[in-house]
């Protein structure tokens, strides 16, 4: 650490030692915390889910086993093998994450680029006004879409009772796939916002200009200056939304009907109401492994600083 | 020459962002507007104005129980949270140490987890361990979830501080508790205030935690998603959206505004140690930097 060059090494060395003691005592408390409370309970579902641990419920094998993966690997209603076609629910909720993120990103790409490239000195409260709504009430705004899009809501007493263009509620509208998609996509679109903004904001202009000067077109510099330059920022938009939305069953359940049960509806139910804990356990280690596949690949285009910027 | 569009271009990006606006904003508002609807279903036809909806807020019970349950669990979550998070973010930002990689790992690793799986193991946790389910559980997840918002919060702010001010106060013979009480903390504090408010918010929202974890509390998103599997849900819960939607923006929108003028100043503005030892920023004028 660069300290001023005219203590001694002996002094500086007791500084070391003193700061270093010091450094544990500030960031022990949070430490241990998080160890406590975050590290060793997703431990805890990697060792019940092989019977490692037992006793939690009354279905609980009580010695070592692969019997709960092997039971989640092999079923056709949870996983349906490792072929992305298939009708497991994991890869339901695969497609679910994909279509959210995919469509976030394709809503917030052009914003993000209008405010970080053209909005000049107002653009930080532009984007203030865009993640506004993804700070506030995430139940509240699911509440508003149900106002908006159910049988007896706005839009379709608006077509019945003041229109009369038609006699019932339109189909698919509400408890739908559709209104999965539409409301998880206006949930995570400001949160997309954010990385690609600030991969835009940090690109030097002077690269655009010189492109100019070399004769491309602005159309051909975005292709080949500006939006690979913003990877990074989609890549991060795409992994902030991909992973909680894979997890996801609060919302499918409360806007989805029928076809909102997901993945996690099976994780949270094997513990709520299946009382097959070992087995949600190897479902929920599943998704944790996911993530991980997911952050060995994309982690190195990933700054969690450009969340919370 | 603009290189980044032309001016159909600009055009095209304006109305996408006005859309993305409209698209943001319009649920809030119909939602808005139909709170004051005189009608038992949330939906047309309108059939005259009433803030009766408002008024029978606060004869129900159950929505304000609700209310003042998730109000102080969010409190006591907020509070541990940055009370964690200012020596967790010093310690990431200012300081090199054996184990550091991990143990930021660690920290943030919860923003990558999907609360699902949060929520499964810590509901195996606290049966292992025997704790009852209730406000201490959620209090306890409510903090995981919330410190890698905080401790990001706080941490662009302490790299604006220059090291330089707190090896001054050292080298004048302040120690490390004296240094961070009567220096980094004072000028820390706008986005302490800032990542409280933030973690306020989070933990009054929280559903997916709340799902596995609250034992027979209810709080209000839970009391809210009660209701929204009901095939109709009282007049009443869209008047208390209203109201929580604006506060919660309120809370929001001001921490932002808070960040944003005491960053400016810290980068425009002098150092001012007052009589009580404290740090404050001074010299540049409100405004000196436009709206923002």
């Amino acid at each position: 650490m660069a300290i001023a060059g005219t203590t001694g090494p002996r002094r500086s060395r007791d500084a070391a030692t003193r700061r270093s003691a010091s450094t544990w005592a500030i960031v022990g408390a949070p430490l241990v915390w998080v160890i406590v409370f975050f590290v060793i309970p997703v431990i805890m579902i990697a060792v019940y889910s092989v019977g490692g641990i037992s006793g939690l419920s009354p279905n609980d094998i009580e010695h070592w086993t692969v019997t709960p993966w092997k039971d989640f690997i092999t079923s056709s209603t949870y996983m349906g093998g490792i072929n992305p076609l298939g009708s497991g629910l994991f890869w339901k909720s695969v497609k679910m994450s994909l279509t959210v993120s995919v469509t976030a990103l394709i809503l917030a790409y052009p914003v993000a680029y209008l405010l970080a490239m053209l909005a000049g000195r107002r653009k930080y409260v532009l984007l203030l006004v865009i993640i506004v709504p993804f700070l506030t009430s995430y139940l509240l705004r699911i509440l508003a879409w149900r106002v908006i899009l159910n049988p007896q809501g706005v839009v379709n007493t608006f077509l019945q009772d003041t229109l009369g263009v038609t006699n019932e509620p339109i189909q698919g509208l509400w408890n739908s796939n559709f209104a999965i998609y539409v409301v998880l996509s206006y949930v995570w679109v400001p949160f997309v916002a954010l990385p690609i903004f600030v991969t835009l904001e940090g690109i030097d202009e002077h690269l655009l200009e010189a492109s100019s000067d070399l004769g491309a077109s602005r159309w051909r510099t975005f292709w080949t200056v500006t939006f690979p330059l913003s990877i990074p920022g989609v890549i991060a938009g795409f992994i902030f939304v991909f992973i909680p939305t894979i997890g996801e069953f609060v919302t499918p359940q409360l806007v989805g009907g029928p076809s909102g049960f997901m993945f996690g509806s099976a994780i949270q139910s094997a513990f709520t109401a299946g009382l097959d804990w070992q087995f949600g356990s190897a479902m929920a280690m599943f998704l944790v492994f996911t993530v991980a596949i997911l952050l060995a690949i994309f982690g190195r285009w990933l700054n969690v600083r450009s969340v919370a910027a | 020459m603009n290189m980044a569009a032309s001016k159909s271009g600009r055009g095209l990006l304006w109305t996408s962002f006005w859309l993305l606006v409209v698209f943001l904003y319009a649920p809030i508002l119909v939602l808005g507007v139909f709170s004051f609807n005189d009608r038992d279903i949330v939906s047309f036809p309108w059939q005259g104005f009433t803030t009766r909806w408002y008024e029978g807020l606060f004869d129900n019970q159950q929505i304000l129980d609700a209310l003042r349950t998730s109000a102080w669990i969010a409190l006591v979550a907020s509070i541990i949270t940055t009370v964690l998070a200012i020596p967790a973010a010093i310690a990431l930002q200012r300081r090199r140490f054996r184990g550091k990689a991990v143990a930021s790992g660690f920290m943030l690793a919860p923003l990558v987890v999907p609360l699902v799986v949060l929520g499964t193991a810590m509901l195996l946790l606290f049966n292992y361990i025997g704790i009852p389910f209730g406000p201490i559980t959620l209090i306890i997840a409510h903090v995981i979830i919330a410190l890698p918002f905080a401790i990001l919060t706080l941490t662009p702010r302490l790299e604006r501080i220059p090291v330089a001010i707190e090896e001054a106060s050292r080298d004048l013979g302040a120690g490390a508790l004296t240094t961070f009480r009567a220096i980094t903390l004072p000028l820390l504090a706008p986005a302490v205030v800032s990542a409280f408010l933030i973690v306020y918010v989070i933990s009054f929202d929280e559903i997916v935690l709340a799902s596995f974890l609250a034992g027979t509390t209810t709080t209000f998103p839970l009391y809210v998603f009660s209701q929204l599997r009901l095939p109709r849900q009282l007049p009443q819960i869209p008047a208390v959206a209203v109201i929580v939607l604006a506060v919660s923006t309120m809370l929001v929108v001001s921490a932002e505004v808070l960040r944003a003028r005491s960053d400016r100043l810290l980068g425009e503005g002098q150092l001012r140690v007052d009589e009580d030892d404290t740090a404050t920023v001074v010299g540049a004028p409100l405004g000196a930097g436009g709206s923002m």
